[in-house]
């Protein structure tokens, strides 16, 4: 009985942790939208954001050789051909980390999303915002690299 | 040992069904943006064509299936409680009308081309949106997946097709990652958003719509 017992609870316990490192890398692009001409992005800050991720964000497509502003949806310049939004969202285990981060590419004059990229990582696939922006980004443009 | 017994019993009980039973989704609130502009009276009918909602497996405000800790599938339905396709109406509409077209909802009872083209011609638009859902469900256990097949057609005002376009999963398509019924929901209308949006983004279906 006891032998069952203990069975069943580092059953459960495994089962348990399973869920604490389940990780989702997607994206989704509109095949009708080539993304090779699309080389200016505004940042949009997201309100409930206060780590800054939209500067990080920024960073990264210049970086990757775009040319990318970040602020407020009221400064947006007029050469930018795509808007960037985004939300993240935390969880504490221990500490903070970044449960998930949605990323959005919108068309300037219609808000039309033709873009979108998510990482979803639970506690123990936790990873650090620089690589989460990374990911998300990579696996976006990654999509039309395909095409 | 019979406390212990109960206690493992409850958190059994707590694990197959977690959050998994009652879930609602509110499609009615999709904030959809659409890529075209346009002016004028247009009608838009969305049509049900599910065939488990035609056989009365499920009711029309099924939406999907939320599962407990060992699999076991609990339904999803609308929150608005109407039929899914009353709440894709409502909130493509409220895109439309954002959009700049004065939009007349249509209701189709069934999927036949000669009722929709009758319920058309009765209703004298030069422009109609006839929107087909022969699939939309998402399937949310660690992930959120959709499994979707939907088919947008522009009809003049005799029912003849002057555009359309399609979109359909290659089985279950995962989306994200799940979590509580708050965000399972947020989640879905965003997928809903971007799948119906992609739809009109058609170089036929702008040109039939912005002429």
């Amino acid at each position: 009985m006891i032998h069952k017992l203990k069975f069943s609870i580092i059953s459960f316990f495994l089962i348990y942790l399973t869920g604490c490192a389940n990780t989702e890398l997607i994206s989704d692009v509109d095949p009708n939208k080539d993304l090779s001409g699309v080389r200016s992005f505004h940042v949009n800050k997201f309100e409930k954001d206060g780590r800054g991720i939209e500067i990080i964000i920024a960073k990264k497509l210049n970086e990757m050789g775009f040319k990318a502003t970040h602020g407020s949806s009221k400064n947006i310049p007029l050469t930018a051909q795509a808007i960037v939004e985004y939300s993240d969202k935390w969880m504490w285990d221990i500490t903070m980390y970044m449960l998930e981060l949605n990323i959005d590419f919108r068309d300037p004059e219609t808000n039309y999303k033709f873009a979108t990229g998510r990482s979803y990582r639970t506690s123990l696939a936790r990873k650090n915002p620089e690589e989460m922006v990374d990911e998300v980004l990579n696996e976006i443009f990654k999509q039309q690299k395909g095409h | 040992m019979k406390s212990i017994k109960s206690l493992i019993l409850f958190f059994s009980i707590s694990i197959i069904t977690g959050c998994a039973a009652g879930n609602k989704y509110d499609y009615n609130q999709a904030d959809i943006s659409l890529p075209v502009k346009g002016s004028g009276d247009i009608s838009l009918g969305v049509i049900d064509n599910r065939d488990y909602v035609h056989s009365g497996k499920k009711p029309a405000k099924f939406v999907g299936l939320q599962r407990g800790g060992f699999g076991n599938p609990f339904d999803v339905t609308t929150r608005s409680g109407k039929s899914l396709t009353e709440d894709m109406s409502v909130a493509l509409t409220r895109s439309l009308e954002k959009s700049g077209f004065n939009v007349d909802e249509l209701y189709f009872s069934a999927s036949d081309t000669s009722l929709i083209t009758s319920v058309i011609k009765n209703n004298g638009q030069q422009k109609n949106i006839v929107l087909t859902v022969n699939e939309w469900k998402t399937d949310v256990m660690m992930s959120i997946a959709v499994i979707y097949d939907l088919l947008l057609q522009i009809k003049d005002k005799d029912g003849n097709e002057l555009a359309s376009a399609s979109s359909s999963s290659d089985g279950k398509e995962t989306v994200s990652g799940a979590g509580f019924e708050g965000q399972n929901s947020r989640v879905a209308t965003s997928t809903f958003e971007t799948k119906i949006s992609r739809l009109f983004n058609n170089p036929e279906i702008i040109e039939a719509l912005e002429k």
